[in-house]
């Protein structure tokens, strides 16, 4: 009895991910196009944050980049922090994050982002949005003098919002893919 | 013996009369076999006529038969089955023909698409040749050393443009007349975009002017 309310279940879930496939109407070639668009996205992050970073970029066009990285951002989204010298992850608002990156008390800082990949491939939502996550390798170097005084690699998971808009350019009607990045969470932090 | 003679007599007249009907019965209906065999030889012969006069038609057309047209009268003739040499001949003949211009239209065909592929290979010459001085200009940020380099290109690039706020629209991916876009940007955000990625990952695909033959708008395609 139990067994055959699970087949049940599953049928009906079967269904409905066909209908849901079904009326995307995405061949898989379009759909790897925007795969490869959110992860420029999360690309494009990396250098902004290097460069924010980088103790030698001028004042004005590490705020310049930092006008450019939050375009990325849905509004309200967290970035995660975290410290080998403490357990706790603390969560900042984008660019609070960003201008206490460019505040850091290092004469110089590198950042570097390795093994940018998806862990959960892009769904489509009941409300139309595309969600998936991204996961990647943060590498982070601080150095006062010639000494190299923190280091550290952090596991992030970034959230991944895709969604189809239009706008009118020319006179004409554009459709575009906006892709937004959520709330980047730590999931690992290691010397 | 009257009477016997007479019996005799009139039974030789029956039997002549007799044979005299199932002679010319025999007659009649040799001679309406021999009209029918005439006329199926008159029919036989009106269309092998016939036949001989199609082939010839397809062997000596110059385009005007559709090859359809040609194969099913060609398969008319055959079923007809006329066992005549001179059909036969002609049959060959018309395959041949067929066969031929089948050849000929394969080779035109092909021809054709030669062409139109060199005409487009052509095309996309001409434009990527048009727009390769706006991709150098791009590739110009790109590749410059420092910031102020960098920005001095920007300054430069922007004089082709009817201002730093005209549209730039980049293809992700494209399908028949269909485009997908990512997030619209403006010429300026672009050219801080390279400077800052030090990466060129789209190539110009479509440039609108206006009247001073200033850009307004740009489309690049994904590399």
């Amino acid at each position: 009895m139990r067994n055959s309310k699970i087949i049940v279940i599953m049928l009906i879930a079967l269904i409905f991910s066909i209908k849901s496939f079904s009326q995307d109407n995405i061949s898989p070639q379009r759909k790897l196009a925007i795969d490869s668009l959110a992860l420029e996205k999360v690309r494009d992050l990396s250098k902004y944050i290097s460069i924010i970073g980088n103790k030698q970029t001028p004042w004005s066009e590490a705020n310049r980049v930092i006008d450019r990285t939050l375009e990325l951002f849905t509004d309200g989204a967290k970035m995660g922090v975290s410290s080998i010298n403490q357990s706790e992850v603390k969560y900042y608002g984008i660019r609070t994050y960003l201008e206490r990156l460019m505040a850091l008390n290092y004469d110089k800082v590198k950042i570097e982002w390795y093994n940018i990949e998806y862990i959960s491939d892009l769904e489509k939502q009941p409300d139309g949005r595309y969600v998936g996550v991204i996961t990647i390798y943060q590498r982070f170097e601080g150095s006062s003098g010639d000494k190299l005084t923190y280091v550290d690699t952090t596991k992030k998971d970034i959230t991944v919002y895709v969604e189809r808009k239009q706008t009118q350019i020319g006179g004409r009607i554009i459709g575009f893919w906006d892709v937004l990045l959520g709330d980047i969470r730590v999931t690992e932090t290691k010397p | 013996m009257i009477k016997t003679i007479k019996h005799h007599f009139v039974m030789r007249i029956f039997l002549i009369l007799l044979a005299a009907t199932i002679a010319g019965g025999f007659a009649g209906c040799t001679s309406k076999k021999k009209i029918a065999r005439q006329k199926a030889a008159a029919e036989r012969t009106s269309t092998i006529e016939k036949a001989k006069t199609d082939l010839l038609a397809i062997i000596n057309d110059n385009g005007k038969m559709s090859i359809s047209a040609k194969e099913a009268k060609v398969a008319e003739i055959k079923a007809l089955n006329l066992q005549d040499p001179e059909v036969d001949e002609l049959i060959l003949r018309a395959v041949d023909a067929i066969n031929k211009q089948k050849k000929e239209l394969q080779r035109l065909e092909e021809e054709k698409i030669k062409k139109q592929k060199a005409e487009e290979a052509e095309k996309a010459t001409v434009a990527e040749q048009k727009y390769e001085k706006i991709d150098d200009y791009l590739e110009s940020v790109v590749d410059s050393k420092s910031l102020d380099l960098a920005n001095s290109r920007i300054s430069e690039t922007l004089k082709f443009f009817a201002s730093p706020e005209v549209p730039v629209l980049i293809i992700i991916y494209q399908e028949a007349d269909m485009k997908d876009y990512d997030r619209p940007t403006t010429i300026k955000k672009y050219l801080e975009y390279l400077k800052d990625q030090k990466k060129n990952p789209n190539k110009v695909n479509d440039v609108k002017y206006n009247d001073n033959g200033k850009i307004t708008e740009l489309e690049l395609l994904k590399k």
